[in-house]
């Protein structure tokens, strides 16, 4: 194990000089990957910690109207905004509201978890893997240090009698077992996994404000049960952002199981914090597809 | 029953004696049963092992990242204590194995700093005779199910001995000035990766020893956990769990697997 990268720690090279090969696959899945000629080569992770702190960045007015979103940006991404319609000022009327595309955000979170992913390459390379499978990825708050932990974890895997993989970096994949064997049999590859943020930032208008307090002071001529169009726009957006931007990484490859989920985190008088991570597979096509045998049918003795 | 190991309490040794005339106890079910059955095993008694240890304290340095060796040694030598405890059970009763076996941990009212260590499984005998213990004479220990048991032995592997590793770890507390410095900046903290995956690695690299005792080939369905404990929430015990297994025949006698449906609902 002559060719360990510098900054993976000791103990990570010490366990990769030894024999036995570890792997986080369940059983079955162990049993299909053997079945696939896929052989386990070794346990692999990769780790990031960052500093998370909240933002408390204004980013200025945006562009100047009546009522409605008008889209234009400040600083990069989407941002649209609204004014108020009623025509005065007070102290408790909120005049303006503004979404906006948080990409400092977006750019650590992409840092943490590209640089836990390469951690993650790097352990898979140094054993000579030709793909890591089973992956999961997670980021999750450490103590209260006000940090994020990054975590990508999964099992290195070797292609039996195949030669040594080509470009030394290993393809990537969420899934493993039968679900991996039925994505070849269906003639697709894995080649990557796919991970991306988007982050939105609401800053409630009056409108938006009242309807999502509960606190319509009955001039505002909004009906009950209509929607709150500058929330509702966030939601799309922060969506869109996310597709787009994975789309963006596909580079002609399909993308298989995608999962998207998104986080709200509501700071008051209709103000928010949106998040979306789209996570899926990566895959490409390598040869026709050839019907499997038709399903023999089942029934549970229970 | 006359190499009773003398630190099993007198309430085992009777249960066993019992369970030696033919009776058998199982926390199998019946499918688990029945695989289990099929690949020539059969169950001869539900076995398990204890020890209350005192975990102790070690002080910690407030700024520093470290492994806390004591606490270290001490949760890995007790959860030892109760798996040989349930070894010498299982090898009482004349067993090659035990399948199912779970490792918990319990905390009591009454026993500050001291915890249960505890651990239970399935003792299981070949049917045809033929010794199934492992490398160290001793009788094969895993945490998989009867399912995971039976899929194992087609793909030409056979349990070797649960095997674990551990490391207490102590994540040092950030100062004012660090604080202050990164404040409102979302950067990595270098020193606190390279704490956090050290620790990681350091358990995974002691299982692994483990598992080269035993003279295994791997180690399947590794699992890193971390927990607290009652430490507080700057010092977490990584403990990696999993089966040693060792390759008996080249063959993966499993068949190609059918495609269904299910009529159910």
């Amino acid at each position: 194990m002559d060719d360990v990268p510098g900054d993976l720690p000791e103990a990570a090279a010490r366990r990769f000089s030894e024999g036995a090969f570890t792997s986080g696959l369940t059983v079955p899945d162990f049993a299909a990957c053997l079945q696939m000629g896929l052989e386990p080569a070794g346990y692999v992770q990769g780790f990031c910690v960052m500093k998370w702190g909240s933002w408390q960045f204004y980013p200025g007015a945006g562009a100047y109207g009546g009522y409605g979103p008008s889209v234009g940006s400040t600083h990069g991404g989407y941002s649209e905004s609204w004014q108020c319609p009623h025509g005065f000022v007070s102290a408790e009327h909120r005049v303006w509201g503004q979404n906006y595309e948080q990409p400092w955000v977006e750019e650590a979170w992409a840092n943490g978890f590209t640089s836990a992913y390469e951690r993650l390459i790097e352990e898979a390379s140094a054993l000579g893997a030709h793909g890591i499978v089973g992956l999961v990825d997670t980021s999750a708050p450490l103590g209260d240090l006000g940090v994020l932990e990054f975590r990508v974890q999964g099992t290195a895997v070797k292609v039996r009698d195949g030669p040594p993989p080509a470009d030394g970096r290993p393809w990537t994949t969420y899934l493993a077992g039968q679900r991996l064997a039925k994505l070849i049999e269906a003639g697709y590859m894995p080649v990557s996994i796919a991970a991306t943020v988007a982050s939105v930032r609401v800053w409630a208008s009056c409108i938006t404000a009242y309807l999502t307090e509960g606190t319509n002071p009955g001039w505002t001529s909004q009906a009950v049960g209509a929607e709150i169009e500058q929330t509702a726009r966030a939601q799309m957006a922060v969506r869109r952002i996310a597709r787009e931007r994975v789309r963006s990484q596909l580079g002609g490859d399909s993308l298989h199981g995608a999962s998207m989920g998104t986080r709200e985190r509501e700071l008051g008088e209709g103000d928010a914090d949106l998040e979306c991570i789209l996570r899926g597979n990566r895959v490409r096509r390598f040869k026709e597809f050839d019907p499997m045998p038709a399903p023999r049918p089942t029934v549970r003795l229970s | 029953m006359t190499d009773t190991p003398q630190d099993l309490p007198e309430g085992a040794s009777k249960r066993l004696a019992e369970l030696e005339h033919g009776l058998f106890t199982s926390d199998l079910s019946v499918n688990e049963f029945l695989l289990i059955k099929e690949v020539g095993f059969h169950p001869l008694g539900f076995v398990m092992g204890s020890s209350i240890y005192h975990t102790g304290i070690q002080t910690r340095k407030w700024g520093q990242s470290q492994e806390l060796t004591k606490l270290t040694e001490a949760m890995y030598n007790a959860r030892e204590l109760a798996m040989t405890r349930m070894e010498e059970e299982a090898a009482e009763l004349g067993a090659d194995g035990v399948v199912g076996v779970r490792l918990d941990v319990n905390y009591y009212e009454w026993g500050k700093d001291a915890a249960e260590f505890i651990a239970v499984g399935t003792a299981v005998k070949a049917d045809n005779g033929v010794s199934h213990r492992n490398k160290l004479g001793k009788p094969f220990t895993s945490d998989l199910s009867g399912q995971d048991f039976w899929t194992l032995m087609q793909t030409g592997h056979i349990p070797q001995g649960l095997v674990m590793g551990t490391c207490v770890y102590h994540i040092a507390h950030r100062g004012i000035g660090q604080t202050l410095g990164s404040a409102g900046q979302n950067v990595e903290l270098p020193n606190f990766t390279q704490a956090l995956y050290e620790a990681r690695e350091l358990a995974m690299t002691r299982m692994q020893d483990e598992a080269n005792q035993l003279g295994a080939s791997g180690i399947v369905g590794v699992r890193l956990e971390e927990k607290s404990h009652q430490w507080g929430s700057h010092t977490i015990e990584f403990l990696s769990l999993g089966t040693a297994v060792v390759k008996t025949s080249g063959e993966v006698t499993l068949p190609a697997p059918t495609t269904i449906i299910s009529l159910d609902n």
